[in-house]
């Protein structure tokens, strides 16, 4: 390897990755306190000397000319420069006059699924303790919330259930919903390398993936009906003999239900509903029948629907009827999204629960958190993102504080979201940048990056990481925990620690899953959840028993049902969101380094045919129009796409994609369904009109 | 060679994909030049990644200078060499107008060095469109469009019962499908001890035995015919005069081994031996030799003759394989041998053509009658040997071991012509030691060469007539050395460049940093290239040292 | 004798344990024996291309390279055999006089040539031709400067698997290059920058760490995301 000698730089840090949920080790090298170069750690567990170019470049937004530097307070409608003091105090008068008004309930929070895991346990602490509600949460809502409310039914527990090199001992490996060359690069490099190497790849997609070109068998299912498909997968196994009858027998509950549900499931009735030829059905299911071991893996292409969280369970039944479980090479895992999206929900930054999914009416838990914090805590459930939207709309949600998350880019029917922020009375928002929500902000609070602060973040390999500083805030920028744990003592809540290693002795302490976890004990190679009072840690989950009562998997007999959006005459396509590589999510980062100069602009990709058919070619603007909301975007006339359907992505704010997305989202959860938006497409200028001649899908 | 792309390509090759290489060939036969659409179209078909075809267009020779209407290939072989000190190139492109490597501003014609078109025999040689044109008044038939197919002098054996000069009847692939069988077959052939003729001396037979036992069921056979040893033309007069010997001999290793399909790459410098193996598979097909359940035993063998793009390392068995599936013709690294993972990533075995064209008879007649063709020493089996134009007789002889260089030299091939008498010899192939005139009492055999620094090689015999100056063979060898060089390993790469711009150069060469030099290109070269150069420079300068004008 | 299926050798008279199938390279590490690399990556497969890590086998008549070769058991190994520092030193010496300039200290070529002893050439003569090309935001190549050791187009290959890089040419004029040879952007590169990690030489390196470069910006007009085809600027 290229040795970077200590003559370019004076200071060199280990540190994790704060884009996706990969989760790559990096050493950052800094001079003069800038960052100069990022180079992969040979040792990471999860990248083992590889990383994307997100974390290995993409760190330029660290000093960028806007990134903010000192607190702003709003003053007849314009941001203002304000000291700290001015800033705080005024934080805490309102909030604490808010509260005396209308009660705790109608404050809300939202902690960053970008942000460490001590830090999101201090804004859960902070809105429990100090602000006495349990409305916190935290972007996995708009994620893999699903994932997790169905895996811990159906396991048990709300994670992978093995690590990225179950990957390299599967024989077959189904992807589900999943771009991972693009949204997780160095698993999906990984994943190619373990295809060409002789894992048998299965793609189920409306797009052709890139991963399709190394597998042997791609599918291509109409959005929304990813149940049907698994449950046609299901059908085959059990039809075929390919069932592992001893590990359903000992080891699972709830079989003969799902048995008689799959009857009608045949490849021809599947083929119906997904529009995937039958033999291709049978294909997929020998293929993962008959392997010794198989992974599943899956992602926002499965959870981000109506019954995201049904699909999931979906896919615990295919593991289970096969015992492709708890075993090495055959995982179920969840590519989660963000860097520390396990970690913020691990840390209970949610509504209905505090570390480690205990729930917040469970009186022993309850009492818990009491003693150790020192005040009463509420029992009642609180909002969840999309039900603090609708409270503000309704006048009953006053105040929001939000850090490290863009909720008028990325959350889902702009308007609506809209809406409800020019609603509130109060809102914070605690930022590296101004973006679309500070432009709701009364206060806005200059806050600090990855590499800029110390902690943890878990992955989604369910890992603790360390996260250390190379660099410091600039100019009057200060860390995320500091803030918070100042804010919260200026309320009257005194956290009582010095630094994240404090407050994650606490959550160690506090919480069973993760005793033991420590500075020291996570070291350079981490260590995955739920860790053993001998120390040892958990690589795979499951080899002996469930995390339920009574230590057995569950089976779910759930049906499919159609997704909350159809195509009609009126709005012919099917609109699918997702990422690409050179961006992440909202672009607040990579749109200000060189990425931005890779890739400048969100495209809709559209099929030939569809595109001959609505004479619009490559490159064209086009007007596209859901049922609530219209936008613009650059054509891009690619055969990647089914017809049918387009696809575009949500970097670049000037898109405004989410101003398309309804209300429609997962039942269990409400994660909501940006996956399937009828919509309509036509080059820009032309009026709006029905178009007989198009089919329409589904 | 890199196991993914590899994989890529096996993967399109299932289905009947060309190889990239293919692709591009036709490209430029086509319109004379490589575009990138070319490249582009050749990635997808082939299933290699576009960048990886880039590096392949800019490898092989044949692909890139834009030709003209006329394309005019003129030998810079040793042979051709030896017979003119290379006079007729610069007249060729004194007479054409055009230097080497170039094209006329108006496209009309354009003209290549191209080594070696295996007229030896009848040196200097020339290749004007598809007409091979050598020997006396060449130049001027080239000045004047009036190029004419040169003959080639026929073979002759010295043997009682000529073996490998005479047409293959198939009686070999018979016994062993009906008699022997697969063990039995290989047991004979290792028990006949036959050493690769391609320069190796590897004994086919361990070659065979180590394929077999590979786990992947999935095997190849390929043969060598990349001779592109400038001074030997002996695969190629096996190629195209007797390919059915060639045919038998694929599939009996494939027999042997549990293979179901073969492979022949010829090189581009013989454009006749790819059609005459092409016309041989379709008679063999015909009358039931290849195909499905030859002679209802069951096994079934297919041939694919595939054509290379003028690179001499293609040659080496690695680099072979390569070229077959497309890719640059590089050097890789043993292990992993082609017996556990070769073409497509599956076991394969890596023959000679004059290897392969021994198997008949060891199938026909046993290992014991295989020895007894060369009674007077340890080796067995009849080879074939060349000679260059310098020579009275020159064609190719098949011959037992263990006759002495001399008697080669002058029964054989009776002499030098016009009074010349022999300075010295190179035997094998440009990386064979030389023998100087001294020596020619040596026995011609794989040990009695090695002990003279020399070696059989792939046994063409070239002698230097006493007019040769010996720097300019130095000069001319390290020439050939660092073109061909496929570039992977350091010592070879650099080296050989460094030492032919030395020797090139009117200054005297620095013995001790030269010799230094030889040492690291003989034990560090990835392969016999650049390992192999030392070998004869190391006899100039044991032999010729004044001459070579060293300091 | 060994145990169950563990190989025996001894490296510079230490005598180690080792899993059939460890190369000669990997069982001197374990030893803490220091063995010269140019084309070896712990992250790729051995490629043998350098020729720099000879070492000397007990009963093999030359140096055997020790990246590629596996260990056998019994095998005894000498790292500081004098006639393989000798080919390694010839090597490095011949690798330092393609280069216009000397490697710099803080590259593994510079590293290694000082380790080796080898400050200057005695091999005047041709150099690789200058040829630049700073396009991407990133990544920059400085073609002079290869050594074609192969490691940026396997890191490409094995761990990336994008395929967007190749050898190009033959003999002395082979270099690198992306796609068609009209830079990364065009290519199939996805920038993960595992070339610039691991190149020995800096021929093709971060380009924030290259002093006073100045770098053309690439310009993507009106095409959604198309990126437009350029010619090298130099070659």
């Amino acid at each position: 390897m290229s040795t970077i000698d200590a003559g370019r730089f004076d200071k060199t840090v280990t540190t994790t990755c704060g884009y996706c949920g990969v989760g790559c080790r990096l050493e950052a090298h800094a001079r003069q306190g800038r960052i100069v170069s990022i180079s992969p750690a040979d040792d990471g567990p999860a990248n083992e000397g590889h990383t994307c170019l997100k974390g290995r470049f993409a760190h330029q937004f660290t000093r960028s000319r806007d990134r903010l530097t000192s607190p702003l307070i709003r003053e007849n409608g314009e941001l203002r420069v304000a000291s700290w003091d001015e800033a705080l105090q005024k934080i805490v008068a309102e909030l604490e006059r808010i509260k005396d008004t209308y009660g705790p309930d109608a404050i809300a929070g939202l902690a960053s699924s970008r942000a460490t895991n001590e830090d999101c346990y201090a804004m859960q602490r902070l809105i429990r303790a100090a602000i006495g509600t349990n409305n916190i949460d935290n972007c996995s809502r708009v994620c893999h919330s699903p994932t997790s409310f169905a895996m811990r039914k159906s396991l048990g527990l709300s994670g992978a259930t093995g690590s990225f090199s179950d990957i390299d001992h599967a024989e077959v490996a189904i992807l589900i919903g999943v771009n991972p060359t693009q949204g997780h690069p160095v698993v999906g490099a990984r994943i190619k390398q373990a295809a060409l190497q002789g894992c048998q790849l299965i793609t189920i997609d409306p797009r052709r993936i890139e991963l399709a070109d190394y597998g042997v068998l791609h599918l291509a299912p109409r959005p929304g009906t990813n149940a049907a498909v698994v449950l046609g997968l299901c059908h085959v196994v059990r039809r075929d003999g390919l069932c592992d009858e001893a590990f359903i027998a000992e080891r699972t509950e709830g079989y003969e239900a799902l048995a008689e549900l799959l009857d009608a499931y045949t490849p021809q009735a599947v083929q119906e509903i997904t529009a995937i030829p039958a033999a291709q059905i049978e294909q997929a299911a020998h293929i993962y029948g008959q392997a010794a071991s198989g992974s599943l893996l899956w992602g926002l292409g499965v959870t981000e629907h109506k019954y995201g969280s049904e699909v999931v369970q979906l896919l615990c039944n295919l593991a289970l009827m096969t015992g492709k479980i708890g075993k090495r090479g055959s995982a179920m895992l969840p590519l989660r999204g963000q860097n520390n999206v396990q970690g913020s929900s691990d840390m209970g930054a949610l509504p209905d629960t505090y570390t480690a999914y205990r729930r917040v009416d469970d009186e022993d838990t309850a009492q818990l958190f009491e003693q150790a914090w020192g005040v009463p805590l509420r029992r009642e459930v609180g909002y969840k993102i999309p039900e603090m939207f609708d409270a503000a709309v309704e006048g009953k949600l006053k105040a929001m504080y939000v850090f490290g998350e863009d909720i008028a880019q990325t959350d889902p029917d702009t308007a609506h979201v809209q809406a409800a922020l020019e609603n509130l009375e109060f809102m914070v928002c605690q930022e590296i940048f101004e973006n679309e929500t500070t432009k709701y902000a009364d206060v806005v609070l200059p806050a600090s990056a990855f590499l800029e602060k110390e902690g943890t973040f878990i992955n989604a390999e369910r890992r603790f990481q360390l996260v250390e500083a190379s660099i410091d805030p600039p100019g009057g920028a200060r860390t995320d925990f500091e803030i918070i744990l100042t804010v919260s003592r200026m309320l009257g809540h005194e956290m009582g620690w010095q630094t994240p290693w404090d407050a994650l002795e606490e959550i160690a302490r506090l919480t069973p899953h993760y005793q033991g976890v420590s500075y020291e004990r996570i070291g350079r190679a981490g260590c995955q959840w739920p860790m053993h009072p001998d120390g040892s840690d958990s690589p795979t989950l499951y080899d002996q028993y469930f995390d339920r009562p009574g230590g057995r998997g569950a089976f779910a007999a759930l049906p499919y049902k159609a997704p909350g959006d159809a195509p009609d005459r009126e709005f012919p396509l099917v609109l699918v969101t997702g990422r690409v590589l050179q961006h992440y999510n909202a672009g607040t980062m990579t749109r200000r380094t060189g990425n931005a100069d890779l890739v400048d602009r969100d495209w809709l990709e559209i099929h030939p045919d569809d595109a001959k058919r609505l004479w619009i070619s490559d490159g064209d603007t086009v007007s596209i129009r859901s049922r609530v909301g219209r936008t613009e975007l650059s054509a891009k006339v690619t055969e990647q796409i089914t017809q049918g359907h387009v696809f575009t992505t949500f970097h670049f704010p000037e898109t405004r994609t989410n101003l398309l997305i309804g209300q429609s989202a997962d039942v269990n959860t409400s994660c909501p369904e940006y996956k399937v938006v009828a919509v309509d497409v036509r080059p820009i200028g032309e009026q709006a009109a029905f178009t007989p001649q198009l089919e329409t899908v589904g | 060679m890199s196991q993914n792309v590899v994989e890529l390509i096996r993967r399109h090759h299932g289905v009947q994909a060309p190889s990239a290489l293919e692709v591009l060939k036709e490209a430029v036969e086509d319109h004379g030049e490589l575009t990138d659409d070319d490249r582009r179209r050749a990635a997808e078909v082939s299933g290699m990644p576009e960048a990886a075809v880039y590096g392949v267009s800019t490898f092989y020779d044949d692909l890139l200078v834009h030709r003209g209407e006329r394309h005019v290939r003129v030998c810079s072989g040793t042979a051709c060499f030896a017979a003119t000190g290379d006079e007729h190139v610069r007249a060729i492109e004194s007479e054409l107008g055009v230097k080497l490597g170039e094209r006329s501003p108006d496209g009309t014609v354009s003209l290549v060095e191209t080594v070696c078109l295996g007229f030896c025999h009848s040196s200097p040689a020339v290749r004007d469109g598809e007409t091979i044109d050598a020997g006396p008044g060449m130049v001027a038939r080239v000045r004047d469009a009036g190029c004419v197919a040169a003959a080639e002098p026929p073979w002759r054996s010295l043997l009682a019962s000529p073996v490998l000069t005479v047409a293959g009847e198939w009686a070999g692939l018979r016994r062993a499908l009906t008699e022997l069988g697969p063990d039995a077959l290989l047991e004979q052939v290792e028990a006949a001890k036959v050493r690769g003729r391609g320069g190796a001396g590897f004994p086919a037979g361990t070659k065979w035995r180590f394929t077999k036992q590979a786990a992947n069921p999935e095997k190849f056979i390929v043969a060598n015919g990349d001779e592109g040893d400038p001074g030997s033309y002996i695969d190629k007069y096996l190629m195209e005069q007797n390919p059915n010997l060639l045919l038998e001999g694929l599939a009996l290793a494939g027999f042997a081994v549990g293979a179901r399909h073969g492979f022949v790459l010829t090189r581009s410098e013989y454009p006749l031996s790819k059609p005459a193996l092409d016309e041989a598979i379709a008679r063999a097909r015909e009358d039931g030799w290849l195909g499905a359940d030859i002679l209802g035993s069951g096994f079934d063998f297919e041939v694919t003759i595939i054509e290379g793009a003028g690179s001499y390392v293609v040659g080496e068995e690695t680099a072979l394989l390569a070229c077959l599936q497309g890719l640059r013709g590089t050097v890789s690294a043993r292990p992993p041998f082609p017996a556990e993972r070769g073409a497509f990533n599956r076991p394969t075995v890596v023959n000679n053509v004059e290897t392969l064209c021994n198997m008949g008879f060891i199938a026909a007649h046993g290992a014991d009658a295989y020895a007894a063709l060369s009674p007077d020493t340890e080796t067995n089996g009849s080879k074939l040997v060349c000679f260059n134009e310098r020579f009275v007789s020159p064609t190719v002889y098949e011959v037992p071991f263990g006759m002495s260089v001399r008697e080669l030299c002058e029964d054989v091939a009776g002499g030098l012509r016009d009074g010349r008498s022999i300075k010295a010899l190179q035997i094998g192939g440009p990386l064979g030691g030389i023998l100087p005139a001294s020596k020619l009492d040596t026995a011609f055999d794989f040990d009695a060469l090695a002990a003279e620094g020399c070696m059989v090689g792939h046994g063409s015999i070239l002698a230097f007539d006493d007019q040769t100056d010996m720097r300019e063979v130095a000069t001319h060898l390290l020439r050939f050395g660092a073109h061909e060089s496929c570039g992977k390993c350091f010592p070879c790469r650099i080296g050989l460049r460094r030492a032919h711009d030395e020797f090139a150069s009117d200054q005297r060469v620095q013995r001790e940093r030269f010799e230094q030099l030889l040492e690291a290109l003989e034990l560090g070269s990835l392969c016999a290239h650049g390992g192999g150069i030392p070998a004869p420079m190391r006899s100039l300068l044991a032999h010729f040292p004044d001459e070579l004008d060293l300091t | 004798m060994s145990t169950s299926d563990q190989l025996t050798v001894t490296v510079d008279g230490v005598e180690l344990q080792v899993a059939p199938g460890t190369t000669v390279l990997q069982a001197a590490k374990r030893a803490e024996a220091w063995i010269p690399t140019l084309c070896f990556d712990d992250r790729q497969a051995p490629f043998g291309a350098c020729r720099v890590c000879m070492v000397a086998v007990q009963g093999a008549p030359k140096p055997l390279p020790a990246c590629t070769t596996p260990c056998r058991d019994q095998m005894v190994i000498d790292t500081d055999d004098a006639t393989s520092r000798r080919v390694a030193t010839a090597v490095v010496e011949l690798v330092v006089s393609e280069l216009p300039q000397a490697p710099d200290p803080h590259t593994e070529l510079g590293q290694i040539a000082e380790r080796l002893e080898v400050t200057d050439t005695r091999w005047p003569g041709d150099t690789h031709h200058e040829g630049h090309d700073f396009r991407h935001p990133y990544l920059a190549f400085q073609h002079e400067l290869c050594i074609s050791c192969g490691r940026c187009v396997r890191a490409c290959d094995e761990v990336q698997g994008a395929f967007a890089l190749t050898a190009t040419g033959r003999g002395f004029e082979s270099n690198v290059t992306a796609g068609l040879n009209a830079g990364f952007e065009d290519s199939t590169c996805v920038s993960c920058g595992a070339c610039a990690d691991t190149c020995p030489t800096d021929a093709i390196t971060e380009i924030t760490l290259l002093d006073g470069v100045v770098r053309e910006r690439s310009r993507n007009g009106n095409d959604p995301g198309r990126r437009k085809r350029r010619r090298i600027a130099s070659e």
